[in-house]
């Protein structure tokens, strides 16, 4: 094992152009075997991970916090030797800002990034006093002006994305939307059998919605695809993202193939997807790949909302919460419960009709529950 | 040798007290040298001691110093506890061997079978025009070998005290005197006596550690005083290169993260480069810049006096390389 | 002076006991030596070793005038004065084989071993270093004033060097009760003694320094151990060292290992035929009816250096956990 096995940025995503490496979890000559944890990387969809894919001492190459290009070399894993040469070669560190020792030392105790200090050694090289100093100097006060005292956070990668997401989304989607009523009560009876059956995975108002969506659009192909520029990309497969809200974010899992799925799969995926994105342990293979989403606020009483469609989707359904409502039934006005469905549309994909007849099956769908019960 | 009232003992004058002294203690200490007898030593070093101790323990020699050497190796093993001198460092080329081969490897050798209880006591003091072989500094040469002490006082005090020592250990010392030192009284001769491998912090600082030993130690103060409040220089000496104290020096570079290294022996490859090595190995992190060596130039130590100047190191160098140490 | 020498008359002189005493000596150094040799063959002794087959009436004649007061210093080629000076051959076998059990504890090997106990300042590897050692030894037993002497072992290759040089002055300046022995065994390493390199031979060398000097049978025991206890006298009375050129034959080559083309064959073959002083001795032993106490000797010799040999291999080796002991200081 002579010539040493190169670390590069790997692409996380379909989507992923640069990664942050967060933090390196073996350290500069420590010895890693296939599979063990290597590093902590913030891709474009979620913070992940990765696992060395070959043995040997690490070298790495970019430091804790530094953002790089997919297929950058970040580091090598080869023989012990080798890992005492790189580290004594100067022409590594080129690029590197010149530090003495110390400095270096003392900024990397107190997380200090050297690149932010000024050096005043030779060739501006950062000496211990460089350091110290901005170690003694105080923190900026807070500017209190007519909002009251202002803190600054810096977004996280994901919430960068997001926002820039979102951004695009609304300056390039021509988007128009379309609603419906759907009658809840089929759907509520249906879940009440379930329930009384004690059927151990209950599906979820929002995993009949999936369901349903998945269906309608496995019906209408013309709408699981997205606008190219010069053409429509159709997908083969339905894969239905999932809203989650996740502490600082929202990460959109994916159900795939969600139409060929039964309620019953679908529920114990959409659970477990959740759950996994709660606790961090998602994976970027779980949030790639939807070519329509889903995105309910029902549980927090929305009564409906518009929502932005993810670049590379046509098309984005928002369900808000069932209320009881008056209704007319046989000429009378009796009370019933109902939520809203919101579909909004890539007007370069689906045309108004198109997007009708979408969101009508889907209603039906939802208003005829059984038939989604059978494959 | 009387103590004098109001002054403290010259370097030469503690040698000689320390001679005398251990001599009288013990009648195995023998001296071994060129003109040491009658003739007190051609820098008076030994003067006195003939008339004290008379010819059987004074003993002159023929010019002959691998022989003499060897005959002061063989006396240490069979019973005495010789000090034989060589008079100028510049001729330990003559008899290395049975300093290096013989009184270094004896013990060992033998699985501790013999002991060898020799002192080497040697001088050197460049800048005086003495010429290329009578000037050199070539303790680092000694110090290279296993199995000898290499000891360095820098002044009476040290002189006294190490002699003293050196003649009382078991092992072979090589105790280098400096003749430019032989005239100073020590500035501090009251204070505790301090034992071999064990460095003097001579002033305390925090900018820059200057460490070395010997005479520089004299030139090296009288630098620090022209570069004065501009750095605050902390300076160690050495006092001896084997043992040696190398914590005090490293606890000094990790508090000021610089250091320059002082000596009269040629730069190159010269005792500096251990000391060097061994504060890389145990204080890189804590260094704010390079470390730098301040030694003799890599030449003959030339004859004419402003030539023999620009290849030593002197007070005005010396100064200039703890400036630029300190910002360095 | 007298140029006094000794020759086979001095054997001839002496009686049985005496004889047949010094032929034990003799016979435990060759069995000594031959093993060392066939050892350092199989690989259990390292690096150089010198033996000192065909010399052995000059270590066994030589030690026996002098006692366990009495320091010497030898060369290279030891084994055989350390044997006479009563050193363990167990001990010095495991030094050989570099065991923890050795005279140095594994440390010095052949061209180191030493017995300080014993009087034996040590082997050494540097040509000459022993002259100035002795020199050096004798003014500490001068001082010491017990009538203790030093004798210096070295070969006529040493003549040449500053150190001979330096020591002889030195002895004679200060008088010091050392008597030189110069083992001149026809060979100086590769290079064939006699003549060589001019100058006059060891013993007028030596003379010209202002000391007692005279040529001795280094074949014959008896006459080697005269001539020691003639100059060791002198030297405890106060009379100054002297300095003994004892001619004798390296049957051997230089070190072990050592093919020896720089030697005529009829030349070694002749030597080994007719200069062996263990042969020489036994025949004259015959002669006076002690063969079989001398071949007993032998087979005696043959036994205990058998049994050092074992003794040697079985000994463990140092601990590398030690290597800095010793140092000292």
């Amino acid at each position: 094992m002579n010539a040493p096995a190169q670390i590069t940025m790997p692409r996380l995503s379909d989507s992923m152009e640069e990664g942050t490496l967060l933090r390196w979890i073996k350290r500069d000559g420590d010895a890693v075997t296939v599979g063990e944890e290597l590093a902590e990387i913030e891709s474009d969809k979620a913070t992940v991970i990765y696992e060395a894919q070959a043995a040997g001492v690490l070298s790495t190459a970019i430091e804790e916090g530094a953002t790089v290009a997919v297929g950058t070399v970040i580091g090598w894993l080869g023989n012990a030797l080798l890992a005492r040469q790189l580290h004594s070669v100067p022409g590594r560190a080129a690029g590197r800002r010149k530090a003495s020792p110390v400095a270096r030392r003392i900024a990397a105790t107190h997380g200090i990034d050297l690149e932010l200090i000024d050096g005043t050694g030779p060739d501006g090289r950062v000496v211990r006093a460089d350091v110290e100093l901005r170690l003694s100097a105080p923190e900026p006060a807070p500017v209190l002006g007519v909002r009251g005292e202002v803190t600054v956070h810096p977004l996280t990668r994901l919430q960068t994305l997001v926002a820039e997401r979102m951004s695009r989304s609304r300056d390039e989607v021509p988007d128009f939307e379309l609603r419906v009523r759907v009658d809840a009560e089929p759907l509520s009876s249906v879940r009440e059998q379930l329930k009384a059956g004690h059927a151990v995975d209950v599906p979820s108002v929002n995993d009949f919605v999936v369901k349903a969506a998945a269906r309608a659009l496995r019906e209408q192909p013309s709408a699981n695809a997205t606008y190219r520029g010069d053409a429509w990309e159709r997908y083969a497969r339905v894969n239905v993202g999932v809203a989650v809200a996740v502490e600082g974010g929202l990460i959109v899992p994916t159900v795939f193939d969600a139409d060929g799925k039964s309620l019953g799969e679908i529920s114990r995926e959409t659970r477990e997807l959740a759950a996994r994105a709660r606790e961090g342990r998602i994976t970027p293979q779980d949030l790639d790949g939807a070519t329509f989403t889903v995105s309910n606020l029902g549980m927090f009483g929305i009564d409906g909302f518009s929502a932005v469609i993810s670049p590379g989707q046509a098309a984005i359904l928002a369900v808000g919460a069932a209320a009881v409502v008056p209704v007319v039934r046989d000429g009378a006005v009796v009370p019933g419960r109902q939520f809203e469905l919101a579909l909004s549309c890539d007007h370069r994909v689906i045309y108004g009709a198109d997007a009708a007849r979408l969101l009508s099956r889907i209603r039906d769908l939802l208003e005829h529950p059984m038939t989604l019960l059978v494959a | 040798m009387a103590e004098v009232a109001t002054q403290t003992p010259r370097y030469i004058e503690a040698i000689n007290a320390a001679l005398s002294s251990e001599m009288a203690a013990d009648d195995r200490v023998v001296l071994l040298g060129v003109d040491v007898a009658a003739g007190g030593g051609v820098y008076g070093v030994t003067r006195g001691l003939y008339d004290e101790f008379g010819p059987r323990r004074v003993i002159d020699t023929p010019i002959a110093e691998a022989g003499v050497l060897g005959a002061a190796v063989g006396a240490a093993m069979a019973g005495l506890r010789p000090v034989a001198e060589i008079m100028y460092m510049d001729f330990l080329t003559v008899c290395l061997d049975p300093i290096v081969n013989q009184a270094a490897k004896l013990r060992y050798m033998t699985g501790g079978g013999v002991s060898v209880p020799i002192v080497f006591r040697t001088q050197t003091g460049a800048g005086r025009s003495a010429g290329a072989q009578h000037s050199q500094s070539l303790e680092g040469i000694l110090a290279h070998v296993p199995g000898l002490h290499v000891y360095c006082p820098s002044d009476a005090r040290d002189a006294h005290d190490l002699l003293i020592e050196a003649i009382r250990l078991d092992t072979p010392v090589c105790f280098i005197e400096n003749r430019r030192l032989y005239g100073k009284r020590s500035d501090e001769w009251d204070r505790t006596p301090l034992p071999a491998g064990q460095a003097r912090v001579v002033r305390s600082g925090e900018d820059v550690t200057v460490v070395t030993w010997g005479r520089m130690v004299l030139e090296t103060l009288q630098a620090l005083d022209q570069v004065g409040d501009e750095v605050s220089a902390e300076l160690i000496d050495l006092r001896t290169l084997v043992p040696l104290d190398v914590e005090t020096l490293i606890a000094s570079v990790q508090r000021t993260g610089r250091c320059l290294i002082v000596h009269e022996a040629v730069t190159r490859y010269g005792p500096g480069a251990e000391l060097l090595a061994r504060i890389a190995e145990a204080a890189l992190f804590d260094l704010d810049g390079p470390i730098r060596r301040f030694g003799a130039l890599p030449t003959p130590i030339p004859y004419s006096p402003e030539l023999e100047a620009a290849a030593m190191p002197g007070v005005a160098g010396i100064a200039q390389a703890v400036r630029e140490v300190a910002k360095g | 002076m007298a140029q006094r020498s000794w020759s086979a008359a001095g054997a001839a002189a002496a009686d049985d006991e005496v004889l047949v005493a010094r032929f034990e000596v003799m016979a435990r150094i060759r069995a000594f030596e031959v093993r060392v040799g066939r050892c350092f063959r199989d690989g259990h002794i390292h690096g150089f070793v010198h033996t000192s087959i065909g010399q052995e009436a000059v270590a066994a004649g030589a030690c026996a005038a002098l006692g366990p007061e009495d320091l010497i210093t030898t060369t290279h080629r030891g084994h055989g004065h350390c044997l006479a000076k009563g050193a363990d051959p167990e001990a010095m076998m495991a030094e050989l084989f570099g065991r923890e059990t050795g005279t140095c504890h594994g440390r010095g090997g052949s061209m180191h071993l030493a017995q300080a106990d014993l009087g034996i300042l040590g082997a050494n590897g540097i040509v000459g270093a022993g002259i100035p050692i002795a020199v050096g030894a004798g003014l500490a037993t001068m001082a010491a004033g017990e009538g203790a002497i030093a004798v210096a072992f070295f070969g006529e290759g040493a003549v040449h060097c500053g150190a001979f040089h330096e020591g002889l002055v030195l002895a004679v300046a200060w008088q010091a009760p050392v008597v030189f022995v110069c083992e001149n065994n026809g060979y100086a390493e590769f290079t064939a003694s006699a003549g060589r390199w001019g100058g006059p031979d060891p013993v007028q060398r030596a003379a010209s320094y202002g000391l007692e000097a005279w040529p001795v049978d280094g074949s014959d025991v008896v006459a080697a151990e005269h001539a020691m206890r003639s100059a060791a006298d002198q030297a405890r009375a106060g009379g100054g060292p002297a300095f003994l050129e004892m001619r004798t034959h390296r049957l051997g080559g230089h070190y072990e290992g050592d093919a020896q083309p720089y030697r005529d064959e009829e030349e070694l073959e002749r030597w080994r035929a007719e200069h062996d002083p263990l042969a020489q001795l036994l025949a004259l032993l015959d002669g006076r009816g002690c063969g079989e106490r001398a071949r007993s000797a032998v087979e005696a010799a043959d036994a205990e250096m058998d049994a050092a040999v074992e003794k040697a291999l079985a000994a463990p080796f140092p601990d590398p956990g030690g290597v800095l002991e010793f140092i000292g200081g």
